[in-house]
């Protein structure tokens, strides 16, 4: 009984039972949701939405948030396709080329965050700005076409059932996972963000803690903005635009807390399948389409309450706030 | 890696040490020596600088001059880690723990345990049940913090100092929410630390914890040093009192008006907060200043801000002019009853420091100017100010400056001045001459005192006892969140203090 007592007490039990019986009424209203097509689909988008999230949550930890990641993914997007087809670089470089491209935009969001002691969103406010200009700017507003045929590849083969993206998608879960829950950086990260002050007193930076945040944000942006290529099969310089909602809702129907010191990885992951299954479930129901964005507005809503109720009862937020 | 490690003398000195804060001067040629294994008491009343040089010490603040020497090594710390890195184990007043995180991992966060560059839970439990078992604490260090008492909390911050095995301890109040059998425990511990040769500094309101635990006594008084390192052997309580409290003159006194006052236009009822006070019985008559006065974490501002509607009242009466009443938020506490509150955290709740003299004043009732469309125009704004900077002397060059350009003392004057604009018959004045320049301070007295005879009833809440005795008509005394003494104030500063000291230490 131990493991179900302890169960219950994670906060993810809850969303992976909304996630089935969401699945299942779905189901049993519109037998096509089941069909190996729809989830295809699922499975594809989970894989990449999965990964900003976590770029976001790895922020929200922190208690900071980044605006700019999906600018972030669609500068090194563009960068990516731009360095294979018109210089011509072989993937693996190109590749690389990117990931340096993510480290160094989300470093810089981390460093002029330290050193201006401005909020995380007025900097990445700006620089959301500047690296979307700059993906416009390069690009002219064109996407290029010239991707190679294993970038294609990757993005459309399956290993059975399961899309190749995966194995992208799922060693980055396990792998923020276990930095968050058992490296020390990730432990002292969450414990900056859980208490600035108690953390420097214990000897961890705040320069640090803000840079590393930043820097893996970027990394993860690099990432999810190179598979949008791959899914794509072009670098469109609008890659991105559609990231920053689900980024924040995602981590935060699985239970992070915004002021930081908090993000749970299973909830994360059963925060995008929840976005997505009502997405389908809209879809399938034939739902206007653009009221999709209300029931999602609403749902992040309902999850900060829900979080917010749960602390209070923890004890581990001030239900008053005193000076 | 210790620099705190061999030789003879003072382990920990403090030599000339000075401290300004915007307009303050904190610490004046402070000393202090600690030798090895010595248990020594830092004593003082609020805001005589003790906290100043604690941060000094533990790396947060850095002197203006003067020089820390640890084994006789002058040092100079840039950050709270170097001051750990220097052997510094520090408890601080504050809660400073990660409240999601285990016990274990929080007393093992300055250097945690590692098994193939991961966190090593196991060994972090092993390493912490020591200091745990040490101070009887009987947790699992896998409980997170979030689950545990305040008098474990504080026992695991105090094994958390432990665990650093520093050879210099700086305990700030760190028995304020135990039991005495935790508090004898703690104490058992120390007295074995200190006979090992480590070096204790205890910073404690409670004098009979001191004279019980400490061998020596460093007293501060206004930033300067009241006595130095001296042993406490021979000393009475009385003579420690005196040192704390000890002062020549007595710089301005209201003339007492007897016991003449109009009928309690706030009184409170064995009322009890959410944020943990109980019984608290108080009035505030018309014409009459009443002071409340207690340490820090007495529960002073938090019981202001029941009374304004801030927090909520679970059982008792409040009532305003006789008649009980219920006051559900702020804006009700302000427009329907009258009540002012000026806060002590100027900066950050009193004022706005961004906008002018003008709409800080008016900004309590522009509910009430709101003209045609809603709008409130400058014109309105400053028809209301401009009769307050005149009558308040505010040195301001114009109604259109910021007021986070303006000195303390005028600053402190603009946040009087929107509860007078506001028409408050009862106001509260939280801490109203904290770090206010010397002819501000009396000018706030003298309005404090006309506010008060004119027909407002006022509550002083001041930890600056001097000031206190000198203003107030009746002086209330808090301790736990509770009243624990009440009395008419015959503006005789000896007999006042002493009737307060006694109160609160017992």
């Amino acid at each position: 009984m131990r493991w179900l007592r302890g169960a219950l007490r994670t906060d993810w039990l809850g969303l992976a039972a909304v996630v089935v019986l969401g699945g299942a009424a779905l189901a049993a209203v519109r037998p096509e949701f089941l069909t190996p097509y729809n989830i295809d689909v699922i499975l594809v988008g989970f894989c990449l939405t999965v990964v900003y999230a976590l770029g976001q949550g790895i922020i929200i930890a922190i208690g900071h948030m980044n605006l700019a990641l999906g600018a972030t993914g669609c500068l090194v997007a563009v960068a990516f396709g731009g360095a294979m087809q018109v210089w011509g670089l072989p993937v693996w470089l190109a590749v690389l080329f990117g990931l340096l491209i993510g480290t160094f935009c989300g470093f810089v969001n981390g460093w002029l965050t330290h050193k201006s002691g401005l909020t995380s969103f007025i900097i990445t406010l700006a620089t959301l700005s500047i690296f979307k200009g700059v993906s416009l700017g390069i690009t002219q507003a064109q996407p290029f076409y010239g991707i190679p045929e294993s970038v294609k590849a990757f993005g459309s083969d399956r290993w059975g059932a399961l899309p190749e993206m995966l194995l992208v998608a799922l060693p980055i879960v396990i792998a923020v996972a276990l930095f968050l829950g058992r490296m020390i950086p990730g432990r002292q990260m969450l414990a900056y963000g859980g208490n600035p002050n108690a953390a420097e007193l214990s000897g961890i930076s705040r320069a640090r803690m803000v840079i590393l945040a930043h820097t893996l944000s970027g990394v993860l942006a690099a990432v999810a903005g190179m598979m949008s290529v791959a899914r794509l099969q072009i670098a469109t310089p609008t890659i991105g635009d559609e990231w920053l909602i689900a980024s924040f809702a995602a981590p935060v129907i699985g239970g992070a807390v915004l002021s930081g010191g908090h993000l749970s990885v299973i909830g994360t992951c059963l925060g995008v399948l929840i976005v997505s299954l009502i997405n389908q479930a809209l879809v399938m129901l034939a739902v206007d389409p653009f009221y999709v964005q209300v029931l999602l507005g609403l749902l992040i809503l309902g999850a900060v309450v829900l979080n917010r109720l749960r602390e209070a009862r923890l004890g581990t937020a001030p239900v008053l706030r005193l000076s | 890696m210790n620099d705190l490690s061999v030789t003879d003398g003072a382990l920990v000195a403090v030599r000339d040490v000075s401290k300004a804060f915007v307009g303050v001067q904190a610490l004046d040629g402070v000393n202090l020596s600690v030798e090895r294994g010595q248990i020594h008491a830092l004593l003082g009343e609020n805001g005589a600088g003790k906290s100043t040089l604690i941060k000094i010490l533990t790396g947060v603040h850095r002197p203006d001059s003067g020089t820390v020497l640890l084994n006789g090594t002058a040092r100079h710390f840039r950050t709270p880690r170097e001051a750990i890195a220097a052997g510094i184990g520090v408890v601080h007043q504050e809660r400073n723990l990660i409240t999601r995180f285990s016990v274990a991992e929080n007393i093992t966060l300055e250097d945690p345990p590692t098994r193939f560059g991961l966190f090593d839970e196991a060994a972090a439990v092993t390493a912490t049940r020591r200091w745990l078992d040490l101070l009887h604490l009987d947790t699992d260090p896998r409980t997170p913090v979030s689950r545990l008492s305040v008098a474990q909390i504080q026992l695991v911050e105090i094994a958390k100092a432990l665990s650093l095995e520093s050879r210099f301890l700086l305990l700030d109040e760190p028995t304020s929410s135990l039991t005495p059998h935790e508090t004898g425990t703690l104490f058992s511990v120390l007295r074995r630390l200190a006979a090992d040769g480590v070096s204790i500094l205890f910073v404690s309101h409670k004098l009979e914890e001191v004279f019980d635990l400490c061998t020596h006594v460093t007293v501060l008084r206004d930033g300067r040093n009241a006595c130095e390192s001296r042993p406490l052997a021979g000393m009475t309580r009385a003579d420690v009192v005196r040192l704390m409290i000890g002062r020549d003159e007595v710089a301005f006194a209201a003339p007492a008006i007897g016991a003449r006052f109009g009928p309690p236009a706030l009184e409170l009822r064995g009322v009890a907060t959410a944020l943990g006070h109980r019984d608290i019985a108080l009035q505030a008559h018309r014409g009459e200043i009443l002071g409340l006065y207690g340490l820090v974490g007495a529960g002073r501002s938090e019981l202001a801000r029941a009374i304004i509607g801030a927090a909520k009242v679970t059982a008792g009466e409040v009532l305003i002019d006789g008649v009980a009443v219920k006051i559900r938020d702020v804006t009700e506490a302000v427009r329907r009853f009258g009540i002012g509150y000026v806060s002590e955290d100027r900066k950050a709740e009193g004022l706005i420091l961004e906008h002018d003299v003008a709409a800080n004043i008016s900004a309590t009732i522009w509910h009430r100017l709101r003209g045609f469309l809603g709008f409130v125009s400058d014109r309105m704004q400053n028809a209301v100010a401009a009769p307050f900077v005149r009558s308040l002397d505010i040195r301001t060059p114009s109604l259109a400056q910021r007021v986070g350009n303006l000195s303390g003392g005028n600053q402190q004057k603009v946040s009087v001045a929107k509860w007078l604009a506001a028409g408050s018959r009862i106001l509260i004045v939280d801490e109203p001459t904290v770090g206010i320049d010397i002819r501000s301070k009396a000018y706030l007295h003298d309005l404090i005192l006309s506010l008060a005879r004119e027909g407002a009833a006022v509550i002083v809440i001041s930890s600056d006892m001097p000031e206190l005795v000198a203003l107030a008509d009746r002086i209330a005394v808090m301790k736990d969140f509770r009243i624990v003494d009440t009395f008419d104030n015959a503006r005789n500063y000896t007999a006042a203090s002493q009737r307060i000291m006694r109160a609160i230490h017992g």
